[in-house]
């Protein structure tokens, strides 16, 4: 057995070694292709942060003064309410101190200063306002009655920062949907010619090998192991990628603090750590099949 | 040990390179496969470890018939059957040693089986002092005998030989058949195509004679003719 698992390794490095270029090109493709996966998923986290205030169709936020008593909440709920035509009065939420602050940890991931200035006498409340199907334009039409009540601090639209917002995150979904899907075929076009050079390279090897009763399996076993290294190794630089462009990302966005929304678009250190971990796993598995597959192609010799 | 019946072998669906071959090799015995180029000599031999499989009739090989064995078991199959080949098929980058104890290695024997196994079979085809060398630096006839080491190291108990002498001067090829005939005596059946008419004169062994794919002749103690 421990003589089988050194004759795995040797090959492999052999093997390796044996094909730099088009082992260098392989992983440096698959690296840039991961790179563009990850990266997909965090602008994607960072929009969904940035919309997910909005999420439910709500239309319009109405911010309450920390400072308002129960009696006076009540009473900006009952204006609101007063307008069940327009406002869908099932769907109108409240987020009191503790959900505003759940709500404001969420989207204030990137920026863990400013959210340890939150607390009880400075944080808003709100209520989510949902309209009435077709009622938006009524309910915009509402926004200024609402905002003069006592102890309302400002109403907030959806649709002033909803569709841009919407627009630009489909538009880089596509382009950067796209571009890895070509990139990750183009990686495993490569990871699939180096393991059939390696294996032509090889054929006089391998025919003594079945010849002499080795099993597809161990023939086979060095080449996977050669793909899921290139994996590996394309997915740790691309987590390096990762790292170095959030941090870029999250720097540039906390100069643009000014508006506070913003910083929604940053994403938490977990799910950048759970991004880069999938990208790892999906690289060398991804390595591993290709080869396994190309081997079992090439092995008719 | 052996047995093929009414065994038939088209390429492409036109090229017949065998036709209803049949007969038995018993445990032991030392064959000679004799015809010209394309008589269907390599063919038959492939036919024995599944290289080839034949489009009508069946292969025996200890018992088993091998044409329904599942690819999986394949590779068992062929631990008990030895190759030799005409142009050796050493790996030029490895030496003598490492040729032989490959063959071990990737079937996973231990590393003490390797290192108890692979002198002595060194001993018996008498390449004793040449382990380390490469292939290039050995003779025709030397690296010959280090293929048939590769082939019995594993003590199978059958041995193909296809063309063994076709590339060696008249007195190496005896040096060979010399040692294939050891080989023989220790119980190994020895399957071998050639078209050698003189080592097959020699040798007086049972001769299958092909001759465009049709068995011609078997004859027990026969001559090349």
């Amino acid at each position: 057995m421990l003589s089988r698992v050194g004759y795995i390794f040797r090959e492999t490095w052999a093997s390796l070694r044996r094909n730099v270029t088009l082992t260098v090109a392989a992983i440096l493709t698959s690296a840039v292709s991961l790179f563009l996966v990850g990266g997909t998923f965090l602008v994607q986290r960072g929009f969904d942060n940035l919309l997910s205030k909005w999420s439910g169709g709500v239309q319009m936020i109405v911010y309450v003064n920390y400072s308002a008593t129960p009696e006076q909440v009540d009473a900006i709920k009952q204006v609101i309410e007063s307008n069940p035509t327009v406002v869908d009065v099932k769907k109108l939420d409240y987020l009191d101190y503790d959900r505003s602050l759940a709500e404001a940890k969420r989207l204030l991931a990137g920026d863990p200063g400013t959210f340890a200035l939150l607390n009880k006498n400075n944080l808003p409340t709100e209520f989510k306002v949902v309209p009435m199907p077709g009622k938006t334009d009524v309910l915009v039409g509402l926004a200024d009655g609402f905002d003069g009540l006592p102890k309302v601090e400002r109403v907030v639209l959806a649709r002033d920062q909803v569709q841009q917002i919407s627009k630009l995150r489909n538009f880089v979904q596509t382009v950067t949907v796209g571009l890895s899907v070509l990139l990750l075929v183009g990686a495993l076009i490569l990871i699939w010619t180096t393991i059939r050079t390696a294996m032509f390279a090889r054929r006089r090897e391998i025919e003594v090998m079945k010849l002499v009763g080795a099993t597809n399996w161990f023939i086979r076993i060095p080449f996977m192991l050669e793909g899921l290294i290139q994996g590996l190794i394309g997915g740790l630089l691309s987590c390096a990628f990762l790292v170095f462009f959030n941090r870029l990302w999250t720097n540039g966005v906390v100069q643009l603090q000014g508006e506070n929304s913003f910083t929604a678009l940053v994403v938490s250190d977990s799910f950048l750590n759970f991004v880069m971990l999938m990208v790892v796993i999906f690289g060398m598995v991804a390595g591993a099949i290709a080869s396994g597959v190309a081997a079992s192609r090439f092995l008719d010799v | 040990m052996i047995r093929l019946e009414n065994v038939t072998k088209i390429y492409n669906g036109q090229v017949t390179a065998l036709r209803d071959a049949t007969f038995d090799i018993a445990k032991g015995e030392f064959v000679f496969l004799v015809g010209p180029s394309g008589s269907g000599k390599s063919t038959l031999l492939r036919m024995m470890n599944r290289q080839e499989r034949p489009e009508k009739g069946a292969v025996w090989v200890a018992g088993r018939n091998i044409n329904e064995m599942p690819d999986s078991k394949v590779p068992h199959l062929r631990r008990n059957i030895g190759n030799i080949f005409q142009d050796y098929k050493l790996l030029l980058n490895k030496t003598v040693h490492e040729n032989v104890a490959f063959a071990l290695e990737v079937i996973g024997r231990p590393k003490h089986v390797i290192r108890q196994q692979v002198p002595a079979v060194m001993d018996l085809v008498g390449l004793a002092g040449k382990q380390d060398r490469f292939p290039h630096q050995l003779s025709g006839g030397e690296q010959q005998r280090v293929s048939i080491a590769r082939a019995f190291v594993n003590r199978p108990l059958i041995l193909l030989a296809d063309e063994p002498t076709g590339n060696l001067d008249p007195g190496t090829g005896e040096g060979i058949m010399r040692l294939l005939d050891r080989i023989n005596k220790t119980g190994t059946t020895v399957v071998m195509a050639t078209h050698d008419q003189r080592i097959v004169n020699m040798m007086r062994k049972r001769v299958i004679q092909m001759d465009r794919g049709i068995i011609v002749r078997d004859q027990a103690r026969g001559v090349y003719e």
